[in-house]
């Protein structure tokens, strides 16, 4: 267990490392400079290399490429190239706007996935059918669009909850859960759906198992054997998707983001590239993959706890 | 021509005519387009459908049906590219891993684990960002990316097809790799290659919406339906309208590419669609089994009827009669598809999904003190067949225990010994914690674990089949049940282990006084352990009786013919060159006959087996009589045997009937 524990932590250093790696070729291949965006638009090709030479652009790669790893491994991200905050500080006033949605999201679409993909599972006939063919639908539909539809039945029809933009929880709880509301629900969607067909499928197969006859032949009630058993079995796929959920919603709620006007860090994200910020970029892409990297250990923790074939090979 | 499996089904027909028809839209657009994309109609902006503008106009007047029809080769082109990327990358290289042995795909599979690590949205938004908007660019970015998992599903496919024999022999003849795989491997691929490419494309269309949702798909004039659904979002508030053509459009095309997918894939939905949930059903057997069990007896079965969907469907087993009286071991013997197993399971209802008990009834005379007369003997029991499902779980395990053929998957791997064990004696018991961890020590002990302490923290992967059966009967007697089911108890284990297992079933018959039904093809089994046996043979039981009786002086020719093809040989006589078989097979259900089942096999059959036959006293049972009789021995044939000079014993021809 401790080999395997150190091999997936040198594993998880490696995959920030290359992913560091990746973004500093992608931001030096771009056809733009650094000098060009904090000298202005009306700057002279002089201008544009004396602030190039400040901010180190013309050193070797690999020099470049140490110095900034020097500064992100003590948390320096460097400074903003648009507005000269600390990107750092900005990430991480950011950071949990996004987890806030990732979290609910997840948790919820957890809940009401398993629950319906269960039902699903162990009532056929009409009930199955209509899961089959919800999910279906609400898989094929963008979120953004879903997102959309929300805003204009529950925003501006119903007049339910805010359209857009964030409170944080510090300032008003209830507004902070009131401000999530939309951009959560629209993600749960989806995030049901998927597990909803995962969980089904894992729970059929998973009820045709000798040893749920066994219990079966025992007089193990019914629930027991849905819920603790058989779910048990069929948790392995539904962890691993809902982790893989909880990564692409950190990763990948930037469309999410930018409908519903929340300051997380897929809009860092969006503004930096849309700006050209190349240090923001760099700190955006190594920011999300720490998220993913973390993330995967816990699932993989969580599987072997669920799993004691895992857990003791 | 034959038609592709994908299109014999409605949805793989839908799917593929949406795709085919969106094709051949984008491409003809400017030829039929009623509107050039960016025609603005001034007088009309903002207007739902009409008879001008099908689908309605946007903030400009220009017609929607016109941007989606000229937006859908952008929309759909580059993520048919990003597939075309992903497999050309991911194939080639599972190839080469599967083929070129360990190093090369350790290497291949470290990298395509650190593809898949990264988050790809934000590196695809990094590469956006430095070479700028590039729908093609970008969509072949995500093709690399989306390689990984590609490379993995296929890695896992190819090593193992290349392990099957015909590619090994196409090898060893010396056919090149590349034509090894062209030829052999490859096809092999093509269901799983059509379904990930179908779901792996509507993931891609998904992704390049979402770009272009957020500006960073092609530029403005050029619409693609996520840019188009960008613009309608902003008249959200004024026209919701707007929304609706270009989201039903990209949702069709994402459902058409799964629904495609699954159609390629087959079988799945429809294997899934088979019937789950049996609904517990009470009263559609006939009432032909009398309104009491016999005096004495712990189960008495009469004319019991199994079939398949009710009682129309075909039949499993037809009018099984017999009786065990407390304290004794039953053996149902006969070959494979004889019904013995769905016999055994009907008792206490553990029939499989669609199959259940349409005639006949199961007397059991339980402990429940509803069965109790005022004496507080046994009284006369209930009919377990009639029973609905909530009150048979409350006898399962607790009366009644079953032991599965196969012990190494009959326990839950997700689960300790320990608790498997502790549930169902709390359960039956009502005992604490430590209490029943206790009971189950004890029971370890008397299945012969002698290390119960470790077997409790034990998992099942880590037992051999043998600890495992002993598990499963420590398991079966938590609820202290009267009667034990074992389906073939020992057919799954090495044949030393199944002596051990069949000696502890007879020692605990012995210290418990519990009643055994134990299935079996193997006569063997049942004469070494065994007071009564049925013999059954398509659906029926042919002739029952004591071991001493049936097996000892068979009377129907099948229990003789049986017994003549068992392998086991006596002491002291020669070990046949060839085994004796009973020429033949059984007969499938719809093939049963109406007269006797074993004709079309039998040496002795006349004219006369052609009616149907009861079953008639045997074995001098008719002499007996008494309540507790013993002599209730019965044969279904109209030839009985009466002395062992008759018997059949079938020569070890290898085909045609013993003469």
């Amino acid at each position: 267990m401790l080999t395997y524990l150190a091999r997936r932590l040198a594993f998880a250093v490696t995959t920030v490392l290359a992913a560091s790696v990746v973004s500093f070729l992608l931001v030096h291949a771009s056809s733009g400079s650094p000098g060009a965006i904090t000298a202005g638009a009306g700057a002279t090709p002089a201008q544009v290399a004396a602030e190039n030479h400040r901010l180190g652009w013309d050193q070797p790669l690999v020099t470049q490429y140490l110095t900034w790893l020097g500064h992100a491994a003590s948390g320096n991200f460097g400074v903003s190239l648009i507005d000269g905050h600390n990107i750092w500080s900005d990430l991480m006033a950011r950071l949990p706007v996004t987890a806030s949605i990732a979290v609910f999201a997840t948790l919820l679409s957890g809940v009401f996935g398993v629950l319906i993909g269960v039902a699903a599972a162990v009532r056929s006939g009409l009930a199955d059918r209509a899961v089959t063919v919800g999910s279906g639908v609400a898989l094929s539909l963008p979120q953004f669009w879903i997102g959309i539809l929300l805003v204009y039945l529950i925003a501006i029809k119903a007049h339910l909850l805010p359209a857009t933009g964030y409170v944080a929880f510090s300032a008003s709880p209830s507004q902070y859960l009131q401000s999530l509301a939309l951009p959560v629900i629209t993600l749960t969607i989806t995030g049901t759906a998927i597990i909803a067909r995962t969980t089904r499928t894992g729970m059929i197969s998973a009820l045709r198992q000798e040893h749920i006859r066994t219990l079966h032949a025992l007089g193990t009630p019914p629930w027991r054997i849905r819920y603790v058993h058989a779910l048990r079995f069929a948790a392995a796929p539904v962890v691993s998707v809902l982790g893989i959920q909880f990564i692409a919603l950190f990763g990948g709620s930037v469309v999410i983001e930018q409908l519903f006007a929340l300051p997380g860090l897929g809009q860092a994200a969006q503004n930096a590239i849309g700006t050209n910020d190349f240090p923001a970029v760099q700190g955006v892409v190594v920011i999300a993959t720490v998220v993913v990297v973390i993330t995967n250990l816990v699932l993989d923790l969580v599987l072997a706890a669920i799993d004691p074939r895992v857990r003791t090979a | 021509m034959r038609v592709p499996r994908a299109l014999r089904t409605v949805g793989g027909v839908l799917s593929a005519a949406w795709l085919v028809f969106l094709l051949l839209a984008s491409v003809t657009a400017s030829w039929w387009l009623p509107y050039q994309v960016d025609a603005q109609d001034p007088a009309h902006t903002l207007a739902g459908p009409s008879a001008s503008h099908w689908l309605g106009t946007d903030d400009l007047g220009r017609d929607v049906l016109s941007r989606i029809a000229a937006g859908s080769w952008i929309s759909v082109g580059p993520a048919l590219l990003a597939v075309v990327v992903a497999f050309g990358i991911g194939i080639p290289l599972a190839l080469l891993a599967a083929e070129h042995g360990r190093w090369v795909e350790h290497g291949f599979s470290r990298f395509a684990e650190l593809l898949l690590a990264l988050p790809s949205i934000v590196i695809l938004l990094a590469f956006v960002g430095a070479v700028g908007v590039h729908p093609w660019a970008i969509m072949t970015v995500l093709g690399v990316l989306l390689s990984a998992p590609v490379y993995r599903i296929f890695l896992g496919q190819a090593q193992s097809l290349r392990t099957q024999l015909y590619v090994d022999a196409a090898r060893v003849n010396g056919v090149s790799s590349l034509r090894v795989n062209l030829r052999h491997v490859l096809p092999a691929m093509a269901t799983t290659i059509a379904v990930q490419a179908a779901q792996l494309f509507a993931i891609s269309v998904l992704i390049e919406a979402g770009l272009a949702f957020m500006g960073f798909g092609p530029s403005v004039p050029s619409p693609s339906w996520g840019g188009l659904i960008a613009a309608a979002s902003q008249h959200v508030y004024d026209d919701p309208w707007l929304m609706v053509p270009t989201g039903v459009v990209l949702a069709l095309t994402v459902i058409a590419a799964n629904g495609l997918a699954d159609a390629v894939a087959g079988g799945r939905e429809r294997e899934a669609a088979t019937p789950r949930h049996r609904k517990p059903r009470t009263s559609v057997r006939a009432a032909t089994g009398g309104t009491h069990a016999t005096e004495g007896m712990l189960l008495d079965v009469r004319d019991l009827t199994v079939a398949v969907g009710g009682p129309d469907g075909p039949a499993l087993v037809t009018g099984v009669s017999f009786a065990l009286p407390p304290g004794t071991v039953l053996g149902l013997v006969g070959e494979s598809g004889c019904g013995k197993t769905m016999t055994a399971r009907a008792l206490p209802g553990l029939l499989p999904e669609g199959v259940e008990v349409t005639g006949g009834s199961v007397w059991f005379a339980g402990r429940d003190s509803a069965d109790r007369d005022s004496a507080g003997r046994d009284s006369a029991g209930r009919d377990l067949a009639g029973l609905p499902d909530k009150e048979l779980q409350a006898i399962r395990g607790r009366e009644i225990a079953v032991i599965s053929q196969e012990p190494m998957v009959a326990l839950d791997p997700m689960f300790s010994v320990g608790y498997q064990l502790t549930q169902p004696i709390r359960r039956f018991r009502g005992v604490g914690r430590a209490e029943a961890r206790r009971i189950a020590a004890e029971l370890l002990g008397q299945v012969g674990i002698v290390d119960a302490g470790r077997m409790l923290r034990s998992y099942p992967h880590q037992l051999s089949g043998g600890m495992a059966q002993r598990v499963c009967i420590a398991l079966a007697l938590t609820g202290s049940p009267k009667l034990l089911i074992a389906d073939e108890p020992t057919t799954a284990l090495d044949v030393t282990v199944q002596a051990e297992i069949l000696s502890l079933l007879r020692a605990l018959v012995r210290t418990t006084g519990l009643s055994v039904i134990i299935v079996s093809h193997d006569p063997g089994v049942v004469a070494d352990l065994c007071d009564e046996v049925a013999v059954m043979y398509a659906g029926q039981v042919v002739e029952s009786g004591t071991v001493a009786e049936v097996l000892g002086q068979p009377a129907h020719p099948y229990t003789a013919a049986l017994l003549a093809a068992n392998p086991h040989v006596a002491e002291g006589l020669p070990v046949p060159e060839r085994l004796p078989s009973i020429p033949g097979t059984v007969p499938a259900p719809p093939d049963w006959p109406a007269g006797c089942r074993f004709a079309s096999r039998c040496s002795l059959a006349t004219a006369e087996c052609a009616a149907p036959v009861p079953a008639t006293p045997a074995h001098g049972a008719a002499k007996v009589h008494g309540a507790a009789n013993h002599g209730t021995g019965t044969v279904r044939c109209v030839h009985p045997l009466s002395s062992p000079a008759e018997l059949p014993v079938p020569h070890p021809v290898e085909r045609g009937v013993p003469s």
